[in-house]
């Protein structure tokens, strides 16, 4: 998918008066935060079972090599063939040139995250393949050529009509109807034939299992199900933080991925991939490929201060309480990844120096870190990339505070060491500010400071300040007098 | 361009300072429920949450009374044509003979020769699928099937109907007996294991949930008593 990152302000300016973002951000984060903690209450220990499932992604992500070369062991012993790309373009190619060696004509695709930052369907389609994403959400932005809004619902925020028209136009709605239930299963009758015709199924993973091999999905439609179950083909993109050590972590982690997604208890359909269909099998896949993608990943792991990234789970809790999110949508972030938890992705995965924006875009109110089950601490995080951006850091590829900005913190530098300048300039200041006041109040300024006035006022400076005060105290009481 | 790509990841993740030297040591994990092991509380439980999931429940005593619920099942939806697992709980009771007597073709895997009509059998003909199942979750409500040549992927998913046979004392609180059986037992994994919770579902357009959306609009459960 194209990226966008560099548009943040102008998509935010659009976002902030846009009355379908805004009707849905003004309702669904709240919804399912609250079905998260619903379900979580349900739990005999919740903080136990959140806390072991932090400390399954810290495992993970110490002993990621070790775990990813026992998977790749095991799955190779189950039949999958397991395959390392280095960044998108090689994991494009090997599917692309899959696609095409097995005269692959059409692809569907499941829901993942992974495969947008590849802008696989693209490649698939300059490739001349036929390809769907099956997700409801995602089949409906295929149409629209839209991004994610939300990691859950993808096209969420997008109005019935809309989606009436556009599938009168391209997925075979005979009747036109604003019934989301009608439309619902009008793509289910157009995807249907797509399942059936499919050679060639491609997913992402939630969760990778080191033990025995095993891939897994989670989903609620049973679109994922199809691409595993009639293409002689799967093809299952693995980004390789995904990984856990054992079975027993993998369920924990899916049920605690569940509940902080959507609020289950667990996912409609969960389905656990071992190797390819076994001879004698009806249906399944007869080739299981696993492309393991690392694609800025292990960049980010060789930091140890940027490495829990890879902690995410890409739940997505963290959207739904970042006040930032609540305000913005998805849209503004520019990529696969939104919220805090794309704060904290794109800028490694991306460079630092094209998604500034990003992680400038965060109150540090900690809300996401709060959430979080994977135990990421994402405002020290964004602080981090601002403070390597400024020192133009070129592994995470900042590129440096611009001179105006370091010529003014060198000057602020300097003046708050030197406390004869600092008082002079206060003083500046404060003469300077109450030329614009009005009735005790100072409501605006002129230059930079404007905007800082939008939502504020000030009470005029007094003229004294404490220390001009003190001192007269001082010699108030030096004299023996009372103050 | 895989052999290398592989050594290049690899090599940097092994190279990266200030790993490996120690991760916390974990306590074990917490149990996720706290139903015990008593049946009727198992099974009480599983129907719950099954329920609250959009799903549908029916204890039923004997094979007998099974086979009644399912000729009522198949009437009140005019379902003529099935397809059924041969797993280990429909594979002894002989259900397709029954069936003949009662109006209805059930075909099971053994009945296809090749993969392409199996699949037309279930994308175009089948009014619904009938299966066993391997566990049953109660904490979640959770159907488990473990596929194989019996079990087959799409009888579960493909056909607009989903009823689920399994005996009661197939009911386990939560997964660790599960994935003790299927994957640290010394038989061989399942290529497929599928967890299924509820009927086919999507809140995607406006928020609006309903089921049935590329699986089984509806998914019913028989569990036999006795």
């Amino acid at each position: 998918m194209e990226i966008k990152t560099d548009r943040f302000r102008e998509t935010v300016q659009k976002e902030l008066v846009n009355p379908e973002t805004q009707k849905f951000l003004s309702f669904f984060p709240l919804v399912l935060s609250a079905m998260r903690s619903a379900t979580l209450a349900g739990l005999p220990d919740s903080e136990a079972a959140l806390a072991s499932a932090a400390a399954i992604r810290a495992e993970a992500v110490e002993r990621l090599p070790e775990l990813l070369e026992e998977f790749e062991r095991n799955a190779t012993a189950a039949g999958a063939r397991v395959v390392w790309a280095r960044d998108s373009e090689e994991a494009n190619r090997y599917i692309c040139d899959l696609a095409r060696e097995k005269k692959v004509a059409c692809v569907t695709k499941g829901k993942s995250m992974v495969t947008e930052e590849m802008g696989l369907r693209e490649e698939l389609e300059k490739a001349g393949i036929e390809v769907w994403e099956t997700d409801l959400g995602e089949f409906i932005t295929q149409l629209l050529g839209l991004p994610p809004f939300h990691i859950i619902g993808p096209a969420i925020n997008v109005p019935v009509e809309t989606i009436r028209d556009v599938f009168l136009e391209k997925a075979g709605l005979e009747e036109p109807t604003n019934d989301p239930v009608q439309l619902g299963y009008a793509a289910r009758i157009f995807l249907r034939e797509k399942f059936y015709r499919a050679e060639m199924g491609v997913t992402g993973v939630n969760i990778a299992v080191a033990s025995t091999g095993t891939v897994i999905n989670v989903e609620n439609e049973g679109n994922i199900r199809h691409c595993k179950s009639g293409p002689r083909i799967q093809v299952s993109v693995l980004s390789l933080e995904k990984i856990v050590p054992t079975m027993r972590d993998a369920f924990h982690m899916l049920r605690v991925l569940c509940m902080c997604a959507t609020g289950q208890s667990l996912g409609t359909y969960a389905s656990f991939d071992t190797g390819p269909r076994r001879p004698g099998e009806l249906d399944g896949p007869e080739e299981l490929h696993i492309v393991l993608l690392d694609n800025g990943r292990s960049a980010a792991y060789r930091n140890p201060k940027t490495r829990d990234a890879l902690k995410c789970i890409r739940c997505a809790a963290c959207l739904s309480v970042c006040p930032v999110y609540g305000k913005i949508g998805g849209y503004p972030y520019g990529w696969a990844y939104s919220g805090p938890m794309g704060q904290v992705v794109n800028p490694l995965l991306l460079g630092l120096d094209r998604t500034e924006d990003l992680y400038g875009a965060c109150t540090l109110c900690q809300r996401c870190k709060a959430a979080c089950p994977a135990g990421i601490d994402h405002p020290r995080m964004l602080l981090y990339y601002r403070s390597r951006q400024a020192e133009g850091d070129s592994e995470l590829k900042g590129s440096g505070a611009p001179w105006s900005g370091k010529a003014l913190h060198r000057f602020y530098s300097a003046a708050v060491r030197n406390p004869a300048l600092w008082k002079a300039m206060a003083k500046g200041l404060r003469w300077a500010a109450n030329r614009y006041e009005k009735d005790g109040k100072i409501s605006r300024a002129p230059g930079p400071a404007e905007g800082w006035f939008r939502a504020r006022d000030l009470p005029r400076f007094p003229d004294r300040t404490f220390h001009d005060r003190w001192k007269e105290i001082e010699k108030t009481l030096e004299r023996g007098e009372k103050p | 361009m895989s052999a290398n790509a592989r050594e290049w990841i690899l090599s940097r993740l092994k190279a990266a300072p200030g790993r490996g030297q120690s991760f916390p040591q974990r306590p074990p994990l917490p149990p996720l429920s706290a139903l015990g092991s008593e049946r009727a509380v198992l099974v009480d439980t599983f129907r719950q949450k099954l329920e609250g999931v959009k799903g549908e429940f029916h204890p039923v005593e004997d094979r007998q009374a099974l086979c009644a619920k399912l000729e009522e099942l198949f009437k009140a939806n005019g379902v003529r044509r099935v397809v059924a697992a041969a797993d280990s709980v429909l594979a002894t009771l002989d259900l397709a003979r029954w069936a003949a007597g009662i109006g209805v073709e059930l075909r099971t895997p053994a009945d296809f020769t090749d993969p392409a009509s199996f699949k037309d059998a279930l994308f175009r003909e089948a009014d619904a699928g009938l299966t066993g199942a391997d566990f049953l979750m109660a904490s979640t409500g959770t159907l488990v099937l473990a596929h194989d040549r019996g079990q087959a992927r799409l009888i579960s998913l493909a056909p607009i109907l989903h009823i689920a046979v399994a005996p009661a004392d197939r009911v386990v609180a939560d997964y660790e007996p599960v994935v003790a059986a299927l994957y640290e037992s010394s038989g061989s994994m399942p290529s497929q294991a599928t967890f299924i919770t509820g009927p086919s579902s999507t809140a995607d357009i406006q928020a609006t949930p309903f089921t049935g959306m590329h699986g089984p609009r509806r998914l019913i459960v028989i569990v036999v008593t006795r």
